[in-house]
């Protein structure tokens, strides 16, 4: 080869990077604007809307909140009593013990005064068996709580369980170990009861980050801003992440995916497109993406909705490793959800589900990560080979790192201008400095993540499974 | 000495309506704003009488209830509060042990009429 | 000064593309600057408007007791009270203020009634907060428009119905869905008169408002609600079912029988749970007679009547169908058969071999 082809060969690396780049550019300042528009009509909608007669009317349709425990004997009797608390009339709770091996049933026999029921269960949805049982409590003010023992089977297998078991028409899919707001359930059902042209399969909430917050009986009395650098960032990564980005996606129609830490759930969409999948470590993603599916084949107008209201608070990981396992399993999860599915990418049949949203999300959600590495290697040879044009490269670095700080500092203004969830005096501050350190404190570790989420999804199949089966419930956000 | 009440009601003006009437009628009242304040104020004041909202955070009407009649064994006489709608957990109420109910929206004239019926 | 000048000079030199990017850097950072600036503004000035929301509560909400409790006996206004409400009157010429005194009597409505109620709807016309809530009315906004009506309903205000009518199509739904409340919640199943035009989806929300807001009288002498159950709207068709069921409408049993035919499934189903409600009876004869061509939804809706309603004359029926093939109806079947025929139900064991029999229901249906 000689020099002139590898000049060429170079050349045009140069334009795709740039192409990219611009493309990814421009997809941000157009969402920004979308989640701008989208955010001003739902304060407009809601701001008179009056929740009490919902949440107290008995012809409120029934929503039943299923929690996957495993493990948490810690805390569970505890969470258990704030999900119990829920202003709404018409719901229960349903806490699927996963095959914990700790004293987690028998803390919550106690507290709760259970005792065995007599259950059948119709398996819609095929699941690891039950253990011990079902238990209900004896005592009336705990009537709404329902507690199943089952074998272990992962998170997905307790979700399918309590499919399975739900009476409701809806299911709220959280985490055990999340904060609800007693408020939660009102608002999160409010878009299935609203909209008249089309049917809502599901609605997604928005996850908040308690570090550091105070929680007192069951509420969240007090919002801080926590020292720990990797939780501030994150803190910021999904004021982004959820003000910004899934508010224009809501708009657009396009959510692919509603947190699996708190959703609502079509229960019969659900349980029509069987469940739950246990194999991926995405189930939170994939079911979203299957329901899709399922509306669009058989040709059914339907939404995917989003409440921005900070209704749900959980702990983030504040160590580096837990991060990077968190942030590895969910590389792998949008892998094995976009591969799963691939034939709706680019597939006009399925609108702009398959035109739009899966190849956004192909494009620079998945492929992202590997692109920016391939451009440091590219970037690495160039310095090698010293045919790094400097003047370029630092200018265009230094543009696309102001441009980084400005998208975060949209989205605190996103923050103040409808939530204003960090009031303390010198938080603002603290934000717009985090704003400026993000890009290195956490975007290196997001990458180097999710390359190591690749690899072990191509090349290390026994982690694949391995983390499966241990399961933390820690969940995308 | 004077009667004390326990009062539980989360919306704040409602209470503060109440704790002027209640006093104005010599009672001695003690306010909680949830379910779990109003347990730990009837432990240690042990009252005459208890007014609790029916749905309130974190600890339900329904649990303070459990809790005095059940727990600590006392037949001290409750009202609950209650909005249109909870008919059903009312219901639930009485079974547990509550001795009236007063449904929202309420007059307190009413409500100081009841209290005195039961405080006899 | 040279230094800048020979900067002038380099970037004048660099290629068009670094030119561009060294451009942009500068407006990016200094838009970053400015932003910055201006959220600390907005901050503290979030934070000044919740400390003035808390010091106004605070301050109002004992105005407003004292007020409600200084009436006089034969329920006129008392010397105290007409200072309070002098007060008021000028504090609610202020924004913020009036958005607090009306955040208290919003919720003291909801919780107090009786003379109580009538003090704080005489301050809300007294001190001319109703003032506002009608220029509302006639804004151009709609959000502020039902924003208005909301509030006027709540504070039971008659007077400007002619308005609020209007808003009644209005092609908003968050703006009919006040309306509607507001019609309802003066006139009651008069209110409900707006059914009979209305041709937008009535949705799951409006609906459980309405029925909420109508349960709250006293007075539950309901209209007649045929036409609505006939209406060409099914929304409306599914409002009135619910109305018929809440109601005990024993009187349009032959219309709800109409109705297990109509073309919306959801309808059919719905009028199967109000007819299991009424007793009725027919209907389930009826139902009976044409199991076979029923969608599988209304099959199970149809076995949960019959578990309220059946009698002994069904058995065979219920024999034949005790392994259907859906879960529920092999369910309810037994059920069923285990209430009006246990010796038959206990004899079951021997020829449960039934291939779609599912031994894990019949063992429950034992046990209980």
């Amino acid at each position: 080869m000689d020099t002139s082809t590898v000049k060429i060969i170079l050349q045009i690396l140069h334009y795709l990077f740039f192409a990219y780049a611009f493309a990814a550019i421009t997809s941000y300042i157009v969402l920004s604007i979308i989640s701008g528009k989208e955010t001003i009509d739902y304060l407009k909608k809601n701001s008179f809307v009056d929740y009490k007669d919902i949440l107290s009317s008995t012809m409120s349709p029934s929503i039943t909140i299923i929690a996957p425990a495993y493990n948490e004997s810690l805390n569970i009797v505890e969470n258990v009593r704030s999900l119990l608390s829920n202003h709404y009339v018409n719901y229960n709770v349903i806490i699927i013990n996963d095959g914990s091996k700790d004293d987690s049933l028998e803390r919550l026999i106690e507290a709760y005064e259970l005792e065995k029921a007599d259950f059948i269960i119709n398996e819609k949805i095929k699941t690891q068996p039950l253990r011990e049982g079902v238990f209900k409590s004896k005592n009336p003010a705990f009537e709404k709580l329902m507690v199943i023992d089952k074998e272990n089977g992962g998170k997905a297998d307790a979700l399918n369980m309590g499919l399975n078991i739900s009476k409701s028409k809806y299911v709220a899919c959280i985490d055990v170990d999340c904060l609800l707001l007693e408020n939660a359930l009102q608002k999160m059902i409010k878009p299935f009861l609203e909209v008249t042209n089309a049917k809502v399969i599901a609605a997604g909430g928005v996850i908040r980050i308690a570090n550091s917050c105070t929680i007192k009986g069951g509420k969240l009395v007090d919002v801080n801003l926590p020292k720990n650098l990797l939780v501030q960032s994150q803190i910021l990564e999904y004021l982004r992440a959820f003000l910004l980005g899934r508010m224009a996606w809501s708009r657009l129609n396009g959510l692919l995916v509603i947190s699996g830490a708190f959703g609502i759930l079509d229960k019969e969409t659900a349980i029509a497109v069987g469940g739950y999948d246990t194999q991926t470590v995405g189930e939170d993603m994939e079911i979203i993406v299957r329901m899709r599916r399922y509306m669009e084949e058989k040709k059914e107008k339907y939404r995917v909705s989003y409440i921005p209201d900070p209704l749900c608070w959980t702990e983030a990981p504040d160590s580096y490793k837990i991060f990077i396992s968190q942030r590895n399993r969910w590389t792998r999860g949008t892998i094995e959800t976009l591969r799963k599915h691939r034939k709706i990418g680019f597939n006009r049949n399925y609108g702009s589900f398959g035109l739009l949203s899966y190849p956004y999300w192909l494009i620079f959600e998945r492929l992202a990560p590997i692109i920016e590495t391939i451009g440091l290697l590219y970037f690495m040879i160039l310095v090698i080979l010293r045919e790094v044009r400097w003047e370029y490269a630092l200018s265009f670095l230094i543009l696309s790192y102001l441009f980084s700080v400005l998208f975060s500092i949209v989205a605190l203004y996103s923050e103040e201008l409808t939530f204003h969830e960090y009031k303390k005096k010198g938080t603002g501050y603290k934000l717009v400095l985090l704003s400026a350190l993000e890009p290195f404190v956490l975007h290196p570790f997001i990458l180097y993540a999710a390359v190591k989420g690749n690899y072990d999804y191509y090349f290390n199949k026994k982690k694949k499974w391995g983390t499966m089966t241990r399961k933390g419930l820690a969940t995308t956000p | 000495m004077s009667k004390k009440i326990v009062l539980a009601e989360d919306n704040t003006t409602l209470s503060l309506l109440l704790k002027f009437r209640l006093e104005k009628e010599g009672y001695e009242l003690f306010m909680a704003a949830d379910g779990k304040e109003a347990i730990e104020l009837i432990n240690t004041n042990s009252p005459d009488l208890i007014l609790t909202d029916i749905m309130m955070p974190f600890v339900s009407g329904l649990e303070v209830i459990s809790h005095v009649r059940i727990k600590l064994d006392l037949d001290i006489p409750i009202i609950v509060f209650s909005s249109a709608g909870q008919e059903e957990m009312v219901l639930k109420a009485f079974n547990i042990g509550a001795n009236d109910f007063m449904g929202k929206p309420f007059s307190p004239n009413e409500l100081i009429i009841r209290i005195k019926r039961l405080l006899i | 000064m040279p230094d800048i000048q020979n900067i002038m000079d380099q970037y004048h030199d660099l290629p068009f593309l670094i030119q561009l990017a060294w451009a942009l850097s500068g407006v990016l950072s200094i838009a970053i600057v400015l932003l910055t600036i201006y959220l600390k503004i907005i901050r503290s000035y979030l934070r000044k408007k919740a400390q003035h929301h808390l010091a106004y509560k605070n301050k109002y909400e004992i105005f407003l007791v004292e007020y409600l409790y200084s009436g006089n006996d034969d329920g006129s206004l008392s010397d105290t009270q007409q200072t309070i409400i002098k007060k008021l009157k000028t504090s609610v010429k202020n924004k913020a203020k009036r958005k607090v005194i009306i955040s208290i009597l919003y919720k003291l409505m909801n919780e107090v009634s009786g003379e109580m109620s009538d003090y704080i709807k005489t301050l809300y016309h007294e001190t001319g907060l109703i003032n506002f809530a009608i220029d509302r009315l006639y804004n151009k906004n709609w959000y502020i428009a039902a924003k208005g009506i909301g509030e006027l309903t709540r504070f039971n205000i008659e007077d400007v119905n002619e308005k609020v009518s209007e808003y009644a199509l209005h092609p908003r739904r968050e703006v009919r869905n006040e309306a509607h409340l507001y019609l309802v919640n003066l006139f009651r199943f008069e209110g409900l008169e707006f059914l009979n035009n209305l041709k937008t989806p009535l949705s799951e929300w409006a609906q459980v408002q309405l029925l909420e807001t109508l349960q709250k009288f006293d007075d539950q002498q309901i209209c007649d609600i045929k036409p609505w159950l006939r209406s060409s709207n099914n929304s409306v068709v599914l409002f009135a079912l619910k109305l018929a069921k809440i109601y005990n409408q024993f009187e349009v049993q032959d219309t709800l029988m109409e109705l297990l035919n109509h073309e919306n499934k959801t309808v059919r189903i719905a009028s199967i749970e109000v007819l299991t409600n009424l007793y009725g009876l027919e209907a389930k004869e009826m139902l009976k007679a044409n199991f076979k061509d029923l969608s599988l939804e209304e099959q199970i809706s149809f076995f949960e009547m019959l578990e309220k309603l059946v009698i002994p004359s069904d058995e065979p029926f219920i024999e034949k169908h005790l392994f259907h093939k859906n879960f529920e109806i092999q369910l309810l079947a037994l059920k069923i058969l285990k209430s009006i025929n246990l010796d038959k139900f206990m004899a079951i064991d021997k020829k449960s071999n039934h291939k779609k029999a599912n031994p894990e229901i019949l063992k429950f249906v034992k046990s209980t």
